[in-house]
């Protein structure tokens, strides 16, 4: 097997650090050869805030990884997340020459460098520009512009940017251990590669990937990144929630909200309780189980209606097709889904990676979305540098200075 | 079936021996036996049954059948089943002798060949004729092998079937999951190999162990009760500091456990915990739950915990169970066609659609060796001890009691029961066809099951509705949390998120000044 084809994965997370490892097969397909996780320590809401102590966990569940997946992981693909990630949409346009109508390669990568030529704030860097559509002399929804004649290039442009010295820092910590950065990728973005279909892109759907610390979203509307971001609230929230309103330690508070939590109300009989085992140092407890889902709930809808009301400020939630996806460690609360349902009023379904082959306890799990995501981004960057691939363009992805 | 023994304070229970043996017939079958030699099995005697006399030589096994001196003359057979059978029969009296007086049989072949098809139901018909419990592991070819072995390998396996008290069956297929996708070939079959003794070793273990909980021939039985069936087994073991969920993770991503999808749909699953004694209830608890997210709620659990000196730091668990062939048939014909055939014995009238213990009784070739009132046993005294409880004292107290709810309490008790479960079993229990399973269903997951609605059940099941302290108690606790200024807990240090003018690290019920009783 060619080293080239094999991509790894990394995500740091808030609440754990997971590697996987993934092979390409020649028919476009992904195998995942192995997961590597470690908890995380050092990060909190999907920012490294404990450089060491990070680097740490980080180079473990790399050992981890490479120990299950029986390679050697030199390079790797990095997920990044935080409440710093921001995003636009912006158009940038070209006038070719006088003397050539044919729009050319050049031609896509001047009009890209256009649009990114837009005030973000002096600290951010840009993550990604991803393709919309082109504009060729004002005709709309041009795929792929190369070798239609026109004299006017205009390209709309998603672009995901974030505090530099942040998504250095994430590198920095990659780099140290010492392993090669192939690529920063926004999670939602990679988590979006493999919960979504190209067709349910096309209809029109909202990844929601709630982790241990953020939420991130991305928005397709017509195959297109629409609306993409980051909310700095995630599961270690809820923990937090219950911690403090059962008055239990944040580590019973995160057991019980991962084996007893739910999010639907009026769901268990008056007076249901939990009861929480004594232990060293905590005498035990009887819980309502009505207050600890109430507790849930409240956190859960408020992301959900904070979210709503962000992406509502552009009209692009009106058309969804598809419905909401909502993926992540926190998808794992029952009734999530039905809950995401009331509040957008759109249909929502838990959803995990798919159209994987290998470890299939990996992939069909929720948690390990974006960090497979990241290797079937790996996949679709991959084949695109290939000369040979004749693919369209997806990821318009510039990345200077950075590295 | 669960059991709790009485007597933590009594001395470890001896480790009950039983004798058993491993025969391992054809060249896949012989393979497998070496691999447990080099895997340090010492609890059963090996034997190599073969046509091939080169690779019989070959064998380390301890004694050695020769298949069809006359027939083959110390070839092997060129893939011919028929050939096989008659080598298997003129060496009956030779078999016959090698399974001496065992009372647990494991036959080790690999079908599709001919030794292995053609032989495998002969000797597991001679096993079965002394009275041993025959327990099958059959290996199936590789998919490129062809088809003709294939069709060889199934009608073997299905005669196998008919005869063995229990079949587990290996695809060779999924083997090559497990190994490294650059792995030698070699490596490959060695990894069969390894899973068959693996599987050998642990079941040996499994119904060897004195086990605080224990599991006997009947919940194995049970477990593997669907006939025509796909076997789920997996082994994990691991001592590290989350070793509950590691070895737990090594066992489902078994590649007979189909790495734990299948579970869902088995109907019973025998689950046992072993550990050293530095094993903690906290441990197997949050093993069992997390297993618990694996299968379905209406799953009959067949729960066994062993505490053993040996096994130092480290916490093992073994995963056995099998699902129809068609994933949805409960019954199990495997079992029943057998029992009902030579011996049809007047107390299995009433009693064998029940459990599979008494089932277990109704067998000729099970009485032998497990039920102690059997006088036909050949060795009484360890007999008597093996599977004491689970075997003879359980059925009584168990089944009989479960009787009686099936007749008097059926529908209420279950509409009662339902709610307070997951509220989505309800359609699973319903849909379970024959109502002897429900009782146990329900007493199943009442008892052993660490999953949620346990904690909470006995109360409810008494007293539904009235909870009024617990209530009370935490009004008093509520007004202690309105005096506390806004906190933000752990993320006290952390840069605040602030969205639409709300720092969102307080919790959400307190900036909405819900009332969180």
């Amino acid at each position: 097997m060619a080293s080239s084809d094999l991509m790894v994965g990394l995500e740091i997370g808030t609440s754990k650090i997971c590697v996987v490892v993934g092979e390409g097969r020649p028919d476009g397909t992904i195998k995942i050869l192995g997961v590597g996780q470690a908890p995380s320590r050092g990060v909190r809401k999907g920012e490294i805030v404990d450089f060491e102590t990070a680097m740490k966990c980080v180079h473990e569940a790399v050992v981890d990884a490479e120990t299950k997946s029986d390679v050697m992981i030199r390079s790797v693909y990095v997920g990044v997340a935080g409440a710093h990630i921001q995003s636009f949409n912006n158009r940038g346009s070209v006038s070719l020459p006088e003397d050539r109508d044919e729009i050319d390669e050049q031609d896509i990568e001047d009009v890209k460098i256009n649009a990114r030529e837009v005030s973000i704030p002096s600290q951010n860097a840009f993550l990604h520009s991803i393709i919309q559509h082109y504009h060729v002399d004002g005709q709309d929804g041009v795929l792929n512009p190369v070798g239609m004649l026109g004299e006017r290039l205009e390209a709309d442009f998603h672009i995901i940017h974030g505090v530099r010295t942040r998504i250095q820092n994430t590198i920095r910590c990659v780099k140290e251990l010492p392993l090669d950065v192939e690529d920063v990728v926004f999670t939602a973005l990679a988590a979006a590669q493999v919960v979504l279909t190209p067709h349910q892109k096309s209809l029109g759907a909202l990844v929601i990937d709630i982790g241990g610390g953020t939420t991130d979203y991305i928005l397709y509307v017509d195959g297109a990144v629409k609306q993409s971001g980051v909310l700095g609230v995630g599961g270690d929230h809820i923990t937090n929630d219950i911690s403090m309103g059962l008055r239990i330690p944040m580590t019973r508070a995160e057991k019980l909200k991962v084996e007893e939590g739910a999010v639907t109300l009026g769901n268990c009989l008056p007076g249901e309780t939990v009861q929480l085992k004594d232990d060293s140092g905590f005498a035990g407890k009887e819980i309502e189980r009505e207050t600890l889902n109430t507790i849930i709930h409240l956190r859960l809808r408020e992301t959900f209606e904070l979210l709503k009301r962000k992406l509502e400020e552009e009209p692009f939630i009106n058309y969804i097709g598809e419905g909401i996806f909502i993926t992540g460690g926190c998808s794992h609360l029952k009734g999530i889904d039905h809950l995401a349902e009331e509040v957008f009023e759109l249909p929502a379904r838990v959803a995990h990676a798919q159209t994987m082959s290998g470890l299939t306890s990996a992939f069909e799990n929720p948690q390990f979305s974006a960090a497979i995501g990241l290797i079937k981004y790996a996949q679709a960057v991959q084949v695109d540098r290939r000369p040979t691939g004749g693919i369209r363009r997806i990821f318009g992805k510039i990345f200077s200075g950075m590295r | 079936m669960i059991q709790l023994s009485r007597n933590y304070s009594l001395p470890e229970r001896e480790e009950e021996i039983i004798p058993i043996k491993v025969i391992g017939i054809g060249g896949a079958g012989s393979n497998a036996l070496d691999r447990m030699v080099l895997d340090g099995l010492d609890k059963g005697d090996l034997i190599a049954a073969n046509t091939d006399m080169q690779s019989l030589a070959s064998s380390v096994a301890a004694s050695k059948v020769q298949l069809g001196r006359g027939v083959t003359r110390g070839l092997g057979t060129g893939g011919d089943p028929e050939l096989g059978l008659d080598a298997a029969t003129e060496a009956g009296d030779e078999l016959r002798t090698a399974c001496g007086e065992a009372r647990l049989i494991f036959l080790c072949t690999g079908l599709g060949g001919g030794t292995g098809s053609g032989a495998a139901p002969v000797v597991a018909e001679l096993a079965r004729e002394t009275g041993a419990l025959v327990i099958t592991f059959a290996t199936m070819p590789f998919a490129f092998e062809g088809k003709r072995r294939a069709a060889q390998a199934q009608e073997a396996l299905l005669e196998l079937q008919k005869i063995s008290s229990a079949v587990i069956c290996f695809e060779n297929d999924l083997m090559g999951d497990i190994v490294a996708p650059k792995a030698g070939i070699h490596q490959a079959f060695a990894a069969a190999d390894a899973t068959i003794s693996q599987s050998v070793r642990s079941i040996i273990s499994l119904i060897q162990r004195p086990g605080l909980i224990r599991i006997g021939f009947d919940d194995l039985l049970a477990a593997l009760r669907n006939s025509n069936s796909r076997c789920l087994f997996g082994y994990g073991e691991s001592d590290s500091d989350n070793r509950p969920h590691d070895a737990l993770t090594q066992a489902l991503k078994n590649p007979l456990m189909d790495r734990g999808r299948m579970l869902s749909d088995a109907t019973s699953v025998l689950v046992q915990v072993a550990g050293g004694p530095g094993m903690t209830l906290s441990e197997v608890e949050i093993l069992m739950q997390e297993l618990n997210r694996h299968i379905s709620d209406d799953t009959q659990i067949l729960f066994g915990t062993v505490v053993d000196g040996r096994m130092g730091n480290r916490l093992s668990v073994t995963i056995i169970s099998s699902l129809a062939a068609d994933g949805a048939v409960v019954s199990k014909p495997a079992f029943e066609r057998p029992a009902a055939a030579p011996v049809p014995s007047p107390q299995a009238g009433p009693e064998a659609k029940r459990s599979p213990a008494p089932e277990l009784e109704s067998q000729p070739a099970v009485e032998a060796d497990t039920a102690p009132e059997a006088e036909s046993s050949p060795s009484p005294d360890a007999p008597g001890k093996f599977v004491p409880e689970a075997e003879s004292a359980e059925p009584p107290p168990l089944v009989r009691p479960l009787q009686m709810i099936e007749a008097t309490l059926n529908p209420p008790e279950l509409a009662d029961e339902i709610p307070s479960e997951e509220t989505d079993s309800i359609g699973d229990i319903a849909e379970v066809p024959e109502p002897a399973t429900m009782p146990q269903i329900v007493e199943q997951v009442r008892e052993p099951e660490p999953q949620q609605p346990r904690v909470i059940l006995p109360r409810k099941k008494t007293t539904p509705l009235k909870e009024p302290k617990p209530a009370e108690n935490s009004v008093a606790k509520q007004e202690v949390l309105q005096f506390e200024s806004v906190t933000r807990g752990r993320f006290e240090k952390s840069e605040p998120t602030i969205v639409e003018g709300q720092d969102l690290d307080v919790p959400t019920f307190l900036r909405k000044n819900v009332r969180v009783k």
